[in-house]
């Protein structure tokens, strides 16, 4: 999962640019994502990110308190399914719309950081002048 | 004798003659600029910006903004601008005072574009990112207010403030964990005083003309804005008592003015400041004779664009002693009206040495010269030096009694049990 990054590997945005490999794909990932079952125990797929992590974790600090109080709450909903071994009745499913990226801007630019600051630590000075 | 050596040798045409001059002009981008090159082996440039606590819409904000200061821009991440100011070995600080934030960058000749444009893309394009608000920012706020306030001279200051012009002036410039400022709160702040009008350029050891050079393609785009808005300030004194256990026991009765600050005040102050010119010696000040060992009296006078407050500081390890130099303190401010001859030849001289010395140094230059230049009057050492010459004995205790007659503001700092109130010395 978390090969190359907190992200992992992702091809999403070779497939996104190509028109004729996005129609390919499109189907197949939003089918995916439905099967993958994160959506019917109320959780979002970013909700899955291994958070133990410092880059992840920084990046949940980032959230607005209200983002955090709704992660959470989803956690704790997604726990009681997996007590009761069940799936939540199905109007409370999360829907395809509601599942948004809403932490992956925050972890990207927290690697963004991290990528700077070995660059600054790593700098070799050249005098031009 | 001494009237007719300061008419001729120190007059305020000589010393103008040899003081620093700054070209003042208004370039391209509608930024008022001042620069001058004496040689200096570094150079120094300071944005200075109506954005002090007195204009802030909300308590704190103005702190929040100083210390945003060389966070991250659409140019560069926090990160590479201290790296970067790390290799060209300058020094970034920000300031902050009642009514400017000064943004400062010290560095080696040479290095001007980097750093001019590393203080202008914080005026143009900050991010006031809500991560660094509670990462860095406001962290650091808490820390300052809490060091500052822990110092009681400054905490009396504070309250004397508060005191003396409520709203406006009044405001605190540290933000408490209390206040509650978000980025939002301080990038809407920073968008309505940001603007050409606002923001005055000083530089020292550049030339005028390759400072604004350097402005014009850095600040290209700044739009103009309208002065921040505030009250007119007017003065009303009072009185607190704050419980304190730590420093010295700490006392300061001060009184205000409305309207621009007056040199006869810079006179009085230094007629009553309690330090001797010559080390180890008794200052020749009323105050001094009657001080007791270990406590200090300090004159403080604190121009403001529209009023000005001034006061005396007294701090002692006793609240006794501290209570005896108080007093001595209110009775020589009470007979300080009456100064003239040859007592009030040397408090003009000091006043006049001191008002020049702050030309010599940067800090002085940006607090002296810097509000002129925003305000859009001549700066000159000529003018500070002719307005202390032409104080006469009339106008100087005309000033002083009608200074006295306003209300006291009277501020006690620790054992407020022992401490004095202020009908005990007499104000």
């Amino acid at each position: 999962m978390t090969i190359a990054g907190p992200l992992g590997v992702s091809f999403a945005s070779t497939i996104r640019r190509n028109r004729t490999l996005y129609r390919w794909f499109k189907p197949l990932s939003d089918w995916y994502a439905n099967v993958a079952g994160h959506r019917k125990v109320g959780l979002k797929y970013d909700d899955l990110l291994v958070e133990e992590r410092p880059d992840v974790e920084r990046a949940i600090a980032r959230l607005t308190p209200r983002e955090q109080f709704d992660r959470a709450f989803r956690f704790k909903r997604a726990s009681q399914c997996s007590v009761l071994h069940d799936n939540l009745p199905k109007d409370q499913w999360i829907k395809p719309e509601e599942d948004v990226r809403y932490l992956k801007p925050h972890v990207v630019d927290v690697v963004k950081e991290d990528l700077e600051r070995a660059k600054w630590d790593n700098i070799e000075v050249k005098r031009t002048r | 004798m001494l009237a007719a050596r300061a008419s001729a040798a120190r007059s305020a045409s000589r010393i103008a003659r040899n003081a620093r001059k700054f070209a003042t002009v208004v370039d391209s981008a509608g930024v008022k600029v001042a620069a001058a090159d004496n040689g200096e082996p570094t150079t120094a440039v300071t944005f200075l910006v109506k954005a002090g606590s007195r204009y802030e819409p909300k308590p704190g904000v103005a702190h929040a903004l100083k210390n945003y200061a060389f966070k991250s821009t659409d140019k560069r991440s926090f990160l590479g601008t201290v790296r970067e100011a790390e290799l060209y070995g300058g020094v970034l600080s920000s300031s902050l005072s009642r009514e400017h934030l000064a943004l400062t960058a010290e560095f080696l000749r040479g290095d001007e574009a980097f750093f001019v444009d590393v203080l202008s893309s914080f005026l143009t394009s900050a991010k006031f990112t809500r991560y660094e608000l509670t990462e860095t920012v406001g962290p650091v706020c808490e820390a300052e207010s809490t060091a500052a306030l822990h110092d009681p001279a400054t905490h009396a200051l504070e309250l004397a403030h508060a005191l003396a012009f409520r709203n406006g002036l009044g405001n605190s410039i540290f933000a408490t964990p209390g206040h509650h400022v978000t980025a939002e709160d301080v990038k809407a702040f920073a968008q309505s005083v940001f603007g050409a009008g606002n923001v005055a350029v000083l530089g020292t050891g550049i030339e005028a003309g390759a400072l604004e050079q350097l402005l014009q393609k850095s600040l290209g785009k700044f739009s103009s804005s309208a002065s921040p808005s505030s009250t007119p300030s007017s003065y009303f004194g009072g009185e607190s008592r704050i419980g304190a256990h730590h420093g010295p026991q700490t006392v300061f009765v001060g009184f205000g003015t409305a309207g621009a600050p007056a040199p006869e005040l810079a006179v009085l102050a230094s007629h009553l400041d309690p330090t001797p010119s010559v080390k180890w010696s008794q200052g020749t000040s009323p105050i001094a004779a009657s001080v007791p060992a270990g406590t200090s009296v300090r004159p403080v006078l604190l121009p403001y664009s529209d009023a000005s407050l001034f006061g005396l500081l007294v701090q002692g390890q006793t609240t006794a002693d501290v209570k005896t130099a108080a007093k001595a303190a209110v009775d020589a401010l009470k007979t300080a009206g009456s100064l003239k001859g040859e007592e009030l030849q040397k408090a003009v001289a000091k006043a006049k040495f001191s008002a020049a010395s702050a030309f010599d140094v940067r800090d002085g230059l940006v607090s002296t010269v810097g509000p002129k230049i925003l305000s859009g009057s001549p700066a000159s050492i000529t003018d500070a030096i002719s307005a202390l010459e032409k104080v006469d004995a009339s106008a100087y205790s005309k000033a002083a009694s009608s200074l006295l007659k306003s209300k006291p503001t009277f501020v006690a700092v620790g054992d407020i049990a022992s401490l004095p109130y202020a009908d005990e010395l007499g104000l």
